[in-house]
């Protein structure tokens, strides 16, 4: 190097960069677009890399093949609602590792400040940098992508609705992308941030169920309900035997009311209105996919040429149950009354074997509809996705707050550059 | 107070600052500096470790907001046109980073696309500072492989690309070798020669001389002024005179009632300008003096940073 001839250059190409005024801060089209390449340059992985990728695709494609030649014909959803959630899950803890240490790390490594000294906007800076994470991360996903396809084609799902499903997953992906940055322009450290980023993803997955479970004791009435039993003991023998005889034959005709006192016991039970508190469920990513399938109905599901219902089916049951909350013979519950039943109602009809069994029927007719409203209750999903449009939204603005120049404050213990 | 600097500067003041502070938490990194770069010109900023070159600097480039004092830099004030600011200068960091994937050419042609300059017109002149850097070599490999001062070359080509009219260099010296460091200091001087205002810091005093017109002395946030110039006006008027025989020399200086401070090898003469210089060698000579060497004493910023005497931090 040293023996380089000094020469001067014979020209120089005149450069006429725009004049620029005030401090502008929003994300220009043209800077957007040159920060993701810039970015996406500099994540380009090395051919270990590509290797590395390539084998895992390979081994994806292997799995598939072995489970299409093992497999019935037999239509599934579950498989396909168990790669969606490993998409999702995949997605979730991706996006914010490389989102986590994107701005704390340039910011350490003395390649931030010259980028800020340049015309980028802050804005720039920092849609640029969300949009080629995210994009990394979906390039990793699409290694999933056989899964997701052979899994398709045995679930019943119509294109459309998983198309929606996997939408709705590159959104909630997006979001959190954008928190992992949000950390990142926050902490100063690297571990901080990555294992920030990671925390607020379990709290969303998992802290809304333990959120559920405590805000639920909040919301139950307990109430006292009076209930009347015979007293056994103060029973003589022979009466002891005709009540016993009477329980075996189903006639209570024999016994004589005068005898027989109920003595009141009393009881607290607790009526959970989990109508109140299922919009934390329904802030839940995984529940928000969920809402996303589409509604599979438990009767007919054979003539609407679908699946059996599976994993989010059932889901969707339970948080639509959580949703309507108790229903009205829970609320409306009469205490018993063990002389009643006796000398009452039972004295005065006796159910034939066949009332008996229409009775059950008219039950299991009852559990089927409610069953069937259950899985039919409307999707809602849109609380979810209004979370995270509202985690996106407030994590940009902290990122483009946090870039702007000149500085007043630093992130705690750094220097600029 | 806006206003009035902006109305004072005119063209030629390319860096005004008057009174700028900052401080982190309790330490006060800047208390009061004062300093005035003018286009065309080079000055120096001076000081010990940690008595906040850098972060004036990181205020002059508009990357950090100053608790108090104004700074315009080419008739731009960074409190209402930071944009403007940024865009007016060329920032050389004293940390080296790059983006360690990345050509050398690359780097320079993304940075000049950050800066809106077309893309070909980007490469074109990337490929023109590299070689201005001597870096040509190196077009096309990834700048992780780059020594230490190849990598300071990179990181002066990027200062560079869109054409700068204000350069603040951050210890840019650090890690060159003498002969780069040698082009270095023609390269700016050769950049105020087409008008750019450059203020550069550096440990190495003796070669800011050469290179300097003026030098700002710093010392615990603060800027030194008038005492700090005329030492270094000083220091500049003091010649060595090493003689064959000292104490002919010494004899012959006192015949003639010149003051002078002895030394160990000859005298030390106080002689204000060179034309004076030239006639005084010429005159020892025919006193039959045998001058062996004659010139400035050491470096003049060196000089007088050792009289400063100040601490470090
Ligand atoms: N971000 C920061 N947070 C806290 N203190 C800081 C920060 N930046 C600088 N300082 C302090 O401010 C003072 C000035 O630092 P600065 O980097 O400007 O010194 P410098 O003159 O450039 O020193 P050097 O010659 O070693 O480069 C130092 O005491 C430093 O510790
Ligand atoms: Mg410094």
């Amino acid at each position: 190097m040293t023996d380089t001839p000094v020469v001067a250059p014979p020209k120089e190409t005149t450069v006429h960069p725009p004049a620029r005024r005030g401090n502008p801060w929003r994300p220009t089209p043209r800077g957007v677009a040159l920060m993701t390449s810039i970015e996406l340059r500099r994540r380009r992985p090395s051919t270990k890399g590509y290797v590395l990728y390539g084998i895992l695709f390979a081994a994806v494609i292997a799995i598939c093949i072995l489970a299409a030649v093992l497999s019935t014909s037999d239509l599934s959803s579950t498989n396909l609602e168990l790669v969606l959630i490993m998409v999702l899950g995949v997605g979730m803890l991706i996006a914010p590792s490389l989102s986590a240490t994107s701005i704390n790390g340039d910011s350490g490594e003395g390649v931030l400040a010259p980028l800020q000294m340049s015309h980028l906007t802050a804005g720039d800076i920092a849609f640029g940098k969300l949009i080629a994470s995210w994009l990394v991360s979906v390039i990793a996903l699409l290694a999933l992508s056989p899964f997701l396809i052979y899994a398709f084609t045995k679930s019943g799902w119509h294109l459309d609705e998983l198309a929606i499903t996997l939408a709705a997953i590159l959104f909630m992906v997006l979001a959190f992308t954008a928190v992992g940055l949000a950390w990142s322009a926050i902490a100063a450290r690297a571990v901080a941030s990555v294992s920030l980023a990671h925390l607020t993803t379990g709290f969303f997955a998992v802290g809304t169920l333990v959120l559920f479970a405590v805000a639920g004791t909040l919301v139950t009435d307990t109430k006292t309900v009076t209930e009347y039993y015979l007293d056994w003991e103060t029973l003589t023998a022979d009466e002891q035997k005709a009540l016993d005889d009477a329980y075996a034959t189903g006639d209570f005709s024999a016994l004589d009311p005068a005898d027989y006192q109920c003595t009141p016991q009393e009881w607290t039970t607790g009526l959970t209105h989990t109508d109140q508190i299922a919009w934390l469920l329904l802030a839940n990513p995984i529940v928000t996919i969920g809402e996303t399938a589409p509604i599979v109905d438990p009767e007919t599901w054979r003539e609407d040429g679908r699946a059996a219902p599976g994993a989010f089916a059932q889901m969707h049951s339970l948080v639509a149950g959580a949703r309507l909350g108790p229903q009205d013979d829970e609320i409306d519950y009469e205490p018993y009354n063990e002389c009643d039943q006796i000398f009452g109602t039972a004295a005065a009809e006796e159910l034939s074997p066949e009332e008996q069994e229409a009775q059950w029927e008219a039950d299991q007719a009852e559990y089927d509809a409610y069953q069937q409203e259950l899985a039919n209750l409307p999707r809602a999903p849109w609380l979810g996705l209004a979370v995270q449009a509202v985690l996106l939204v407030g994590s940009m603005l902290i990122v483009v707050r946090r870039l702007r120049v000149p500085y007043k404050k630093l992130r705690a213990g750094t220097r600029v550059a | 107070m806006t206003t009035t600097i902006e109305a004072s500067v005119g063209v030629r003041e390319a860096i005004v600052a008057r009174g700028v502070a900052r401080s982190f938490g309790s330490v006060r990194a800047v208390e009061d500096a004062t300093l005035t770069v003018p286009a065309g010109s080079v000055t120096a900023l001076i000081g010990p470790n940690g008595c906040g070159k850098t972060t004036l600097m990181l205020m002059l480039s508009g990357l950090l907001r100053p608790h108090g004092g104004d700074i315009a830099i080419a008739g731009h004030d960074p409190k209402t046109d930071a944009a403007a600011v940024r865009a007016a200068i060329g920032w050389m960091p004293d940390q080296l980073g790059s983006w360690d994937n990345m050509t050398c050419l690359q780097t320079l042609t993304l940075m000049g696309r950050a800066y809106r300059i077309p893309k070909d017109a980007a490469r074109e002149r990337g490929a023109e500072l590299l070689a201005r850097v001597h870096l040509e070599e190196f077009a096309d490999r990834p700048s992780r492989v780059l020594s230490r001062g190849q990598k300071q070359r990179l990181s002066l080509a990027r200062a560079l690309v869109h054409d700068p009219q204000v350069l603040l260099l951050d210890e840019p010296a650090n890690g060159l070798d003498p002969r780069s460091r040698v082009e270095l200091r023609d390269l700016v001087r050769e950049l105020a020669g087409e008008g750019r205002a450059v203020l550069i810091s550096s440990h190495v005093l003796a070669e800011l001389d050469e290179m300097v017109d003026d030098a700002v002395f710093m010392s615990k946030g603060r800027t030194l002024g008038d005492e700090a110039a005329t030492m270094v006006a000083h220091a500049r008027t003091r010649y060595r005179v090493d003689a064959l025989d000292r104490d002919h020399l010494l004899e012959v200086l006192a015949r003639f009632g010149i003051a002078a401070e002895p030394s160990d090898t000859g005298a030390i003469l106080t002689i204000d300008s060179e034309d004076r210089a030239a006639e005084a060698l010429a005159w020892m000579v025919n006193q039959g003096v045998r001058v062996h060497r004659f010139g400035p004493v050491g470096s003049a910023l060196e000089q007088t940073y050792m009289a400063m005497n100040e601490e470090r931090r």
